[in-house]
C-alpha cells in the first residue's frame, strides 16, 4: 500500500496508522484519511453498485459532489448513504458497500444490467399499470424497492444534536482563498463576522492543488496558517470548521450543520452534531466552484475521475489513485493536475483534448511536449472498456482514427460550475456565460455577494479587483494580494458535452446522472416523447435527483438537452435547486426536541400521589391525567372503571381535575364581552352563580364547553376541556384586541395556578362536611351551581357545586402549592364514606350516562348547539355572540343534520363500539346509506348493560325507532334509538 | 423564515408568531338581519392575493399582541407593520412588485431561478 502514499503531503499524519473495516476486510489508513484516500491507499477502486443497473462504481470525485461512493457506517447506528468521499476514518470504525447482494464482488442484481435495454426512461410508469391497481401496493414496488435503493435505514439510533443560534453582520461561507482574503480584510472592523468551512482544514484551492505557487510571496501554506492566525486572533471574526452551509432561507437566514466528531468516533453522550441557525445581514459567498465531468460510453467504470479530483487526492490526502493515468479535457482545468503529476514524477500515460493544439494554453502545451507525453489533440474519448474497472480506452484523434489506450485509470474534465446552489436557494439569478459555458450569478434577491469562482470570475489576476469593488461598501482597506501562479490564470473551455460511441448497441451507456443511472439516451428519448420542458424532463428520466442532486452532471444535462432542442442554454434554463445543500441527519434537525423533550409533559400538582397509589396514566393533550386506579395488579381497565363508576354511584369519588383550563376575566366591560364569547346570556345572573356555557366558532359549531363563574359583572372565571384551553384564551384575546378594543377587559390563564378536586356521589356531603366543617354545605347555604370562597388553614379555596356525573358533587379550587396537603386530607376523611379516586374513563363513563358531552368526542367541528339539543343554553334575546348569526343559516337549520342521540342495544348481551355506523337495514348492502355513527360507547354497571351516544341524521325525530348498527365483520346488531340519558332524568340527584 | 417587527417587543423570529389571515375583514353583528350571503362571505371567504396583502399576525409565543401588516406575498417582503387601531395604510404608497402576466415579480419568486 506503501507506493500510493506521497509521505510529503502535510494534512496527513503518516506515523499515526488507522485500523477500519470495509465489508468485513480489515485495512489501515491514516489519520486525516477519509474513507475514499484511505481506501484508494488500498488499491480499492470498487466501492459500490449502481442505483438501477447495479453497475460497479468507484470514486468519481473527491468531495461532497461525490454521486457513487456512498456507503454504510455500521459503526454510527447504521448510517446510511455516507459520502465515503469525505467521512473521515477512525480506528474501528466499521463500513459496508451498498445495494449489493451477496457481495461487492458477486452482485445478483447487476443483472438488471443486461436487461437495462427493457428499462428505459419512465419504465416503472409505463409498465407497472395494471392488471389491478394493487399490484403496484402489494408487489411491484416492495421488488423494485428491494432492487433499487441505497443504504438501508438504520433499526436505532439516539438523536445527540443541539442547535445553536448567531446574529451576526457578515456571514462568509467558505474559508478557500477568497474567504480568506474577506475575512482578512474584516479584521479588527465594526463588524461581527462569521467564517464557515466545510473542511477542517481552510485554505480551498491552495491546499486541495497546486494551481498558486506563492501568495504575497510565501508558500500557500505559511500564507494561510499566518492568516488564519490573524483571524483568529481578532476579536470580532468567528471561525467554524467543520461545517456545511446546506440553506439558504429568506432574510439572510443561513442553516449550518456542524460535524462534532471529525475523524472519531462520535460519543453516545456528547453532542454528535451542531445545527447552526444563522440571522446575518449580509452573506459573502466563497463556497468556489464544482468540476463536472463528460458522457461518453462507460463513463461509470471504477478507474474514472475528475482531473481536480485526482489532484486533491495528491495535494489534500497524499495519496495518489493511480500513476499511470490518462488525461481527457476539454478545457483548462486539466492543466494543474498535469502539473502536479509531471511535478511528482508520475507523468500521464497519455493526454487528449478535445481543443485544438493552438487553443490549449501554451505552457500545458509545452509540458506535454517536454516531457515527451502522448498527445492527442482535437480528440475524443469514444468509450472506455473493463471488466469491473478501467482497461482500455477508445480515443478517436483528428485524422477519424481509433486508437486503443490499455490504462486503468482516466482523469476527466467537462468545465467547472460555480457551486450557484445556495446563492439560488436565495432566489438570486442566474445567467448563462457562453465564453465559459456555465451558469454564473447574475443579480442577487437578497444582501448576497459572491467572490471567487463562487461568482463566475475564473480569472486568478483579477481577485484583488473584484474583493475591492465588492467589499467597498464595508470601507475596508483595498487589498492587494500578489499571487504566483503554477498555471495560467484564466480559465478557457471549448464545448463538449458528450461523445457518441463508435458502435452504438442497446446495451451501450453514456451516463449523465451516475447516481440515478440515467443515460444520455434516457434525455434523447424522453424529449423524443416530448418531455423537452426541463424540469419535466428531470421527474420523467429523474436526472439530478439523487442524494448528489447531480453537482457534476445536471449542466451537461442542459448542454445537451439544448442541443437537441437546438436552444440556447439559457432558454432551456435550470431545475430549481432546493436545500438542502447536501443531506443532513434528521437527528440533526431534530435536536434536543427528540424523545422525552419532543413534547413537553404536563403534570397535575398532585401527580406524585397518582404515582404512589398504583394510576394507570392516560395522555390529555400534553397533560398526563389518572386513567383508572387499579387495586391489584390483576384488577383490568374493565374491572377497574366498572368498580370506580358503581362506588361514586353509590358512596362517592373524588376526581383529580386539575388539568382543566382556568381563565379569569376581568375589566369594566367583562360582563359585555363574556356575553358575545358565549352562547350564554349572563346578564341576569347573580354574583356568586355559575353556569354550564358553550363557546362556538363564528360557523356555529360547538368549539368548547365549560362553567362559568361569575364573580361580580366585572370579574368571572371560566373553565374550558382540557384540550381546549389555549384555543379559547387565544380567541378570548383575539376578539377582545380585534373585534372589540373597545371593550375594557382583560384576561390570563389560571390553569396551572389552581389544583381542581371534583368529589361526588351520594356521599359527598358527610365527606365534604368533615373536611371544611366550617362550611354550610346545606341545599340552602350551597345550592347546585353556586360557589363560595372560603378560607381553609390560611389557604383561600373556591368551592363550586357543581356536578360532570349526575351525582350530586363539589369542585374544589385551591391554590397548586397546597393541592397535595388537601387531596390527601379528602381521601382520608373520606375513606369511612367509602370515597374512591377516579380516573378519566370512569368520569367518561359516568357523565355518558347523564348525557353530557364531551367537546371533541361527541362533536367534531360540525355540530351546533341545536343539534345537541342545547337550544337552552343559547341567549336567544342577545343581539350577538360568536356564531350566532350562523344558527339561521339555512345549512344548520336543515332537517337532517346529524343529531345526538341514545343508542340501547335491544337485545341487552350485545356489546356496541365507538366509531360503528348507524344504519337502516338488517342486511349491509352496498352502498348502504349511514344514518350517523356512535361517539361514546361504555359499560354501565348501573343499568347492567351496554350504552351508546351517538350522532344520526334527524336523531330527534327518530327517537323512540329501532335502527342497526354495523360491526367490522359486517354484521348488524340491532339497536333502539332514544333520548341521550340514561340515568336520573329529572335531576333530582344533582340537587339533592 | 421572516423576522417580524412587533410593535411592542421589537425584531424577533417567525416561529414566535402566528399568522392570523387577512386584515380588515369587518365582522357584522350577528343580528339576524345580516343577510345570509354577507354572513357567509364574512364567515367562509378570504382574500388570498399575489402581491400586496393586508394581514393580521399574533406575537403568540410573546406579548400576545395582534397587530397588522402588509406583506408582498410574492417576495415575502414585509412592507409595513401597524398597531390594530392604526389606520390602514394605502395601497399605493406600495411599490408592487408583481409585473409580469403571469403575476411573477423580476426577481425573489420561487417559481423559477433563471429568467428569460
Amino acid at each position: 500500500m506503501s507506493d500510493l502514499n506521497l509521505t510529503d503531503n502535510k494534512f496527513i499524519q503518516f506515523h499515526q496508522k488507522i485500523g477500519f473495516k470495509f465489508d468485513g476486510v480489515k485495512y489501515y489508513g491514516y489519520k486525516g484519511d477519509t474513507i475514499a484516500s484511505a481506501l484508494l491507499r488500498n488499491n480499492l477502486k470498487l466501492i459500490g453498485r449502481s442505483f438501477k443497473y447495479h453497475r460497479p462504481r468507484g470514486f468519481y470525485t473527491c468531495g461532497i459532489e461525490e454521486p457513487n461512493a456512498l456507503v454504510q457506517i455500521i459503526s454510527e447506528y447504521s448510517e446510511p448513504n455516507t459520502r465515503a468521499t469525505i467521512k473521515k476514518i477512525y480506528e474501528g470504525m466499521e463500513i459496508e458497500s451498498q445495494n449489493r447482494w451477496p457481495s461487492l464482488e458477486t452482485d445478483i442484481g447487476s443483472i438488471n444490467n443486461i436487461f437495462s435495454p427493457v428499462f428505459p426512461a419512465g419504465f416503472y410508469y409505463k409498465t407497472f399499470m395494471g392488471p389491478h391497481k394493487n399490484f403496484w401496493k402489494k408487489i411491484y414496488e416492495p421488488i423494485i424497492r428491494k432492487a433499487a435503493g441505497l443504504g438501508k435505514p438504520p433499526k436505532e439510533f439516539k438523536a445527540v444534536s443541539t442547535h445553536l443560534h448567531h446574529n451576526v453582520d457578515i456571514t462568509i461561507v467558505g474559508g478557500g482563498l477568497n474567504g480568506l482574503i474577506a475575512a482578512k480584510s474584516l479584521i479588527d472592523t465594526k463588524y461581527s463576522v462569521l467564517l464557515i468551512d466545510f473542511d477542517d482544514q481552510l485554505g480551498g484551492i491552495l491546499n486541495n492543488s497546486n494551481k498558486v505557487l506563492s501568495v504575497n510571496n510565501q508558500t500557500p501554506m505559511d500564507w494561510i496558517s499566518e492568516t488564519v492566525k490573524e483571524i483568529e486572533n481578532s476579536k470580532n471574526i468567528k471561525i467554524l470548521k467543520n461545517t456545511l452551509v446546506t440553506t439558504y432561507n429568506y432574510i439572510n437566514h443561513l442553516i449550518a450543520v456542524e460535524d462534532k466528531f471529525v475523524g472519531s468516533r462520535p460519543l453516545k453522550d456528547k453532542v454528535n452534531s451542531t445545527l447552526h441557525k444563522i440571522r446575518t445581514d449580509q452573506v459573502i459567498l466563497c463556497n468556489g466552484h464544482i468540476e463536472r465531468f463528460l458522457s461518453f460510453q462507460n463513463n461509470d467504470l471504477p478507474g474514472i475521475m475528475l482531473c481536480s479530483s485526482f489532484e486533491k487526492y495528491m495535494c489534500r490526502y497524499g495519496v495518489i489513485p493511480s500513476k499511470e493515468t490518462v488525461v481527457f479535457s476539454n478545457n483548462s482545468n486539466s492543466e494543474s493536475l498535469v502539473f502536479s503529476l509531471i511535478k511528482k514524477g508520475f507523468k500521464p500515460k497519455a493526454y487528449i483534448d478535445s481543443r485544438s493544439g493552438e487553443n490549449i494554453e501554451p505552457d500545458l502545451f509545452d509540458l506535454i511536449r517536454k516531457n515527451d507525453i502522448p498527445l492527442y489533440t482535437n480528440s475524443q474519448i469514444k468509450g472506455a472498456y473493463g471488466n469491473k474497472k478501467l482497461q482500455k480506452i477508445l480515443v478517436e484523434d483528428s485524422s477519424g482514427g481509433v486508437n486503443e489506450i490499455k490504462t486503468d485509470f482516466l482523469c476527466l474534465s467537462g468545465g467547472i460550475n460555480p457551486d450557484v446552489h445556495l446563492f439560488t436557494q436565495s432566489k438570486g439569478l442566474l445567467d448563462w456565460d457562453e465564453k465559459d459555458l456555465t451558469y454564473k450569478p447574475a443579480q442577487a434577491f437578497q444582501p448576497t455577494i459572491t467572490l471567487g469562482s463562487a461568482s463566475g470570475q475564473f480569472d486568478f489576476n483579477a481577485i484583488n479587483k473584484e474583493i475591492n469593488e465588492k467589499l467597498v461598501i464595508f470601507g475596508i482597506k483595498p487589498v492587494q494580494i500578489k499571487l504566483e501562479l503554477n498555471t495560467s490564470h484564466k480559465f478557457k473551455i471549448e464545448k463538449l458535452w458528450e461523445v457518441l460511441p463508435q458502435k452504438q448497441t442497446i446495451w451501450s451507456k453514456s451516463f449523465i446522472d451516475l447516481q440515478n443511472d440515467v443515460t444520455t439516451k434516457d434525455i434523447r428519448q424522453a424529449i423524443s416523447e416530448g418531455f423537452d420542458r426541463i424540469e419535466h424532463l428531470k421527474r420523467y428520466t429523474t436526472n439530478s435527483m439523487g442524494t448528489d442532486q447531480g453537482k457534476i452532471s445536471s449542466i451537461n444535462a442542459l448542454g445537451i438537452v439544448s442541443d437537441l432542442l437546438d436552444k440556447k442554454v439559457n432558454e432551456v434554463g435550470t431545475t430549481i435547486y432546493r436545500p438542502p445543500y447536501a443531506p443532513l441527519s434528521f437527528a440533526a434537525i431534530a435536536g434536543r426536541n427528540s424523545y422525552e423533550y419532543y413534547d413537553p409533559e404536563r403534570k397535575s400538582p398532585i401527580h406524585n400521589w397518582h404515582i404512589t397509589n398504583g394510576a394507570v396514566f392516560e395522555d390529555v393533550g400534553q397533560w398526563k391525567r389518572p386513567w383508572y386506579f387499579p387495586i391489584n395488579k390483576d384488577e383490568t381497565m374493565d374491572e377497574a372503571v366498572q368498580r370506580e363508576s358503581k362506588n361514586v354511584r353509590e358512596n362517592a369519588g373524588v376526581l383529580d381535575g386539575s388539568t382543566l383550563g382556568k381563565i379569569e376575566i376581568k375589566g369594566k366591560d367583562a360582563l359585555a364581552f363574556m356575553n358575545l364569547i358565549y352562547t350564554n346570556s349572563f346578564s341576569k345572573m347573580k354574583p356568586g352563580t355559575s353556569r354550564y356555557a358553550l363557546m362556538l366558532g363564528e360557523d356555529g359549531m360547538v368549539k368548547d364547553d365549560g362553567i362559568i363563574c361569575k364573580i361580580s359583572d366585572e370579574h368571572f372565571i371560566a373553565t374550558t376541556t382540557t384540550g381546549g384551553a389555549a384555543t379559547v384564551l387565544g380567541c378570548m384575546e383575539e376578539y377582545a384586541q380585534t373585534e372589540w378594543p373597545n371593550l375594557n377587559v382583560y384576561m390570563n390563564s389560571i390553569t396551572e395556578q389552581y389544583a381542581t378536586f371534583n368529589i361526588s356521589g351520594p356521599k359527598t356531603r358527610n365527606i365534604i362536611e368533615k373536611v371544611f366543617p366550617e362550611v354550610n354545605f346545606s341545599n340552602e347555604a350551597f345550592p347546585f351551581m353556586t360557589f363560595q370562597f372560603h378560607e381553609y388553614e390560611d389557604t383561600p379555596i373556591r368551592i363550586l357545586r357543581a356536578s360532570f356525573t349526575g351525582e350530586m358533587g363539589y369542585e374544589i379550587y385551591v391554590p397548586s402549592n397546597q393541592a397535595v396537603k388537601i387531596w390527601e386530607k379528602i381521601i382520608s376523611f373520606g375513606k369511612e364514606f367509602g370515597l374512591m379516586p377516579y380516573g378519566t374513563e370512569t368520569m367518561h363513563l359516568l357523565r355518558a350516562e347523564k348525557g353530557y358531552i364531551i367537546v371533541g368526542q361527541d362533536t367534531d367541528g360540525s355540530i351546533t348547539p341545536l343539534d345537541l339539543g342545547l337550544d337552552w343554553i343559547i341567549g336567544k334575546s342577545k343581539k350577538d355572540f360568536l356564531g350566532k348569526r350562523s344558527l339561521i343559516r339555512s345549512d344548520t337549520v336543515r332537517k337532517d343534520r346529524k343529531q345526538l342521540v341514545g343508542i340501547l342495544p335491544t337485545n341487552k348481551n350485545e356489546k356496541l363500539e365507538e366509531g360503528q355506523h348507524i344504519i337502516l337495514d338488517k342486511e349491509i348492502k352496498t352502498p348502504t346509506p349511514m344514518l350517523g355513527h356512535i361517539t361514546s360507547c361504555y359499560q354501565s354497571p348501573t343499568l347492567g348493560h351496554n350504552f351508546a351516544l351517538a350522532v344520526i341524521k334527524n336523531g330527534q325525530s327518530l327517537i323512540g325507532t329501532k335502527a342497526f348498527a354495523s360491526t367490522p365483520e359486517l354484521k348488524t346488531i340491532e339497536v333502539e334509538i332514544v333520548e341521550p340519558i340514561f340515568y336520573d332524568k329529572e335531576n333530582t340527584k344533582l340537587a339533592s | 423564515m421572516l423576522i417580524i417587527d412587533c410593535p411592542y417587543c421589537g425584531p424577533r423570529d417567525q416561529s414566535e408568531f402566528s399568522n392570523g389571515g387577512e386584515a380588515h375583514v369587518k365582522r357584522p353583528d350577528g343580528s339576524a338581519d345580516i343577510g345570509d350571503r354577507e354572513w357567509g362571505e364574512y364567515v367562509f371567504i378570504r382574500a388570498n392575493p399575489k402581491g400586496i396583502f393586508y394581514e393580521r399576525w399574533v406575537h403568540s409565543h410573546g406579548c400576545r399582541k395582534w397587530f397588522n401588516c402588509v406583506r408582498d406575498t410574492s417576495t415575502d417582503e414585509i412592507l409595513k407593520i401597524y398597531k390594530i387601531d392604526e389606520e390602514r395604510p394605502k395601497l399605493d404608497s406600495f411599490k408592487n412588485n408583481v409585473k409580469t402576466p403571469s403575476g411573477e415579480p423580476n426577481l425573489g419568486s420561487g417559481n423559477f431561478t433563471v429568467k428569460k
